[in-house]
């Protein structure tokens, strides 16, 4: 287990060396002065300009100058927005608590409603249940997540006025920023209405949420039902059947945890394309994160901020990936061992 | 009284213009405490006929027979669910490849824990745990693995198949079956760990009258540890009788074939010379032959073979075929009965 933390540790480094590198060269890539690019000081005087050259340490070669940027990125200097002029590395720290809040809210909806619902169509294969389950999937999959967001704005928040439609939390709640994850921040404060604050938080968050939810959910169902059906059909079910289990003994004891082993594997993928999407949702429902400050600094053309804005998605994403495959890992003792030759 | 007598017992593949009949009435008679083999070479039904038997084919197969009866119980007449428990309670099973048969992510531990009867444990939860895992380990002694920790917390890929096929065997045990099915069960094994495999389920039979059905597709293999043998070819019944019957005298063109064609039975043969063999292969499930399905093989084919031979019974030696290798001597003896 040990050299299988190291080895994921090994390539979570790599993989991030590989992405400074590529943001590192979008300085020069972008349109304008690289220095410029890379601090954000687009007002600096020609002194100031000086001293941020020596900083960046342009005078020497590009080799130096990629390790003067990796050693900023260790001490948290992102440089500053080209359109606002403040620190990229506070405003990325307080958004992004925001988005993972977000996302790891949808991905645990699209998990809970998508794998259960895909085991049933497996179960159910070929019947009525099985083909209702995989047309609805078909349908929620092909409606565009931006369409979705707006119609589910008009109908819950307008017509039946259930649930507001913008913002993480009302403007009401005074809520100390803590931990920047908005759930445990209200949790851990001593207003008096803290209660009243963890509802009206939990009414903001459902329906960005579950727009978001949608696509990823119907993969969930798909992979789900194909890992199912070819789990049932393995030789060990019908072992199990012909020892005498029930069928539900078989579906819970040995079905489900084999048909997960092949799901685990794919939401690590799938939760790049969620983020994708929430950066949408983000933008229709005003919600605070950094998938909205990223787009907005897009068309603001803040080449500063889309650096360190994709640097440190990537980043989320990419740990995100590596837990799922610890969770993999946990789930089958096939990839836990010392293999040879790999 | 028999312990397993079906009559007719055919199965159907489902398929979207015709139905294939990959069983085609094929009887089976067991006694309690034998051992019988089941031979045929690969795709002749063997394996389908003996997971019909435990019910464990899925909806894409239609069984149907005509007699089914399990030590005196007619189990055409159970509900689905009384059958299953009824099977499940007398009769185990073990398969080929054994590690694909135990589930990969979960111990040997619990996989044989589950299959012990809850009824036969006493007292509370832990105390019923504690009874399981005694229970667990003493299924390995039976078994013959000494090291039972060391199994019991491992998971299946880390045995070796000849231990898979052990824990599979324990498994089987766990709820004290009457009739064991073992389908080819030292398939792609070592030839050591054939022997040990054979020897233990020959000391199962002896020690505890346990019958058992032994399938295979390598008839000189088996003949030590059978006592009767059912021959079988392309899901149609071929030859029955013991396994002397079945070697000295077979009475069927195809078992003879299947004898003459084993190294042992031509050991005088010169070196690099040709085994004896029928021409031809078995025919694939989409062109099945009408009538007797070794026809187009067979060296003794007439016209009377494009109809299905009945089943002729020559002192407890049954045979379907037309044209039988009966030796002069029998012929005169032999009382023609029509099963």
């Amino acid at each position: 287990m040990l050299i299988f933390t190291l080895r994921r540790l090994s390539l979570f480094i790599f993989t991030m060396l590989v992405l400074t590198l590529l943001s590192f060269s979008l300085s020069f890539l972008f349109p304008g002065d690289s220095i410029i690019n890379i601090s954000g000081a687009i007002n600096a005087t020609p002194a100031q300009l000086i001293e941020i050259e020596k900083h960046y340490h342009t005078e020497s070669n590009i080799f130096w100058q990629y390790i003067t940027y990796l050693h900023n990125i260790v001490n948290g200097e992102l440089g500053i927005s080209m359109a606002s002029q403040s620190d990229i590395a506070t405003e990325v720290l307080n958004l992004l608590p925001a988005t993972i809040e977000l996302s790891l809210v949808a991905l645990f909806i699209a998990m809970f409603v998508g794998i259960p619902l895909g085991f049933i169509a497996a179960i159910k294969h070929n019947k009525t249940t099985d083909n209702i389950i995989v047309s609805v999937s078909m349908l929620g999959y092909s409606i565009p997540v931006f369409w979705l967001g707006i119609l589910a704005i008009l109908t819950f928040s307008i017509n039946l006025g259930w649930l507001p439609s913008a913002g993480q939390i009302s403007l009401l709640f005074e809520i100390e920023l803590i931990t920047g994850i908005q759930f445990i921040d209200i949790l851990l404060s001593d207003s008096p209405y803290k209660w009243q604050a963890f509802s009206d938080a939990t009414a903001h968050i459902i329906l960005p949420a579950c727009v978001i939810a949608v696509a990823p959910a119907t993969i969930f169902i798909r992979l789900a039902r194909t890992s199912m059906i070819e789990v049932l059909e393995t030789s060990y079910i019908r072992a199990a059947n012909a020892k005498g289990l029930t069928f539900r003994q078989m579906i819970f004891r040995h079905a489900i945890r084999n048909a997960l082993i092949q799901i685990i594997r794919h939401v690590g993928l799938q939760f790049a394309n969620l983020v994708t999407i929430a950066m949408v949702t983000e933008v229709i429902f005003s919600w605070p994160g950094i998938g909205r400050w990223l787009i907005e600094s897009i068309y603001q053309r803040d080449y500063t901020a889309i650096q360190s804005g994709l640097l440190v998605l990537s980043c989320f994403i990419f740990i995100v990936h590596i837990l799922t495959d610890f969770i993999y890992a946990a789930l089958n003792p096939l990839a836990r061992g010392n293999k040879y030759g790999s | 009284m028999n312990l397993l007598d079906i009559r007719n017992l055919s199965i159907e593949l489902i398929s979207e213009n015709k139905n294939i009949l990959a069983v085609d009435k094929v009887s089976l008679i067991m006694k309690e405490g034998e051992v019988r083999g089941l031979v045929g070479e690969s795709g002749s039904g063997k394996s389908l006929l003996a997971q019909a038997i435990v019910g464990v084919l899925n909806d894409k197969w239609k069984v149907h027979a005509d007699r089914f009866h399990w030590r005196g119980v007619d189990l055409l007449r159970l509900s689905i669910a009384e059958r299953k428990a009824l099977i499940s309670r007398d009769i185990a099973m073990i398969f080929q490849e054994p590690m694909a048969c135990l589930d990969p992510t979960t111990t040997i531990k619990n996989q044989l824990a589950e299959a012990i009867d809850t009824s036969s444990l006493t007292g509370f939860f832990w105390q019923k745990q504690r009874q399981r895992n005694e229970a667990a380990i003493k299924l390995l002694h039976k078994v013959g693995i000494k090291k039972h920790n060391a199994c019991l917390n491992s998971y299946p890929h880390q045995l070796t198949d000849a231990l898979c096929q052990r824990v599979m065997i324990a498994i089987a045990l766990a709820r004290r079956p009457i009739l064991l099915i073992a389908d080819e069960p030292t398939a792609a094994m070592e030839n050591t760990n054939q022997g040990q495999i054979f020897r233990l389920l020959a000391s199962l039979n002896q020690l505890k009258n346990m019958s058992i059905l032994l399938i295979s597709h390598d008839l000189e293999n088996i003949t030590h540890w059978t006592h009767k043998i059912t021959v079988m070819y392309s899901g149609q019944f071929v030859e029955a009788g013991t396994t002397e019957q079945i070697f000295k005298n077979p009475l069927h063109p195809y078992t003879k074939a299947l004898v003459d064609s084993s190294p042992s039975a031509n050991i005088e043969l010169p070196a690099k010379s040709r085994l004896m063999a029928l021409p031809g292969t078995i025919p694939i499930l989409q062109h099945l032959p009408i009538g007797c399905r070794l026809g187009p093989r067979c060296p003794r084919a007439q016209q009377a073979c494009v109809q299905a031979p009945t089943i002729t019974s020559f002192h407890d030696h049954k045979v379907s075929c037309h044209y039988p290798l009966i030796p002069t001597k029998a012929k005169r003896k032999a009382i023609k009965e029509v099963c």
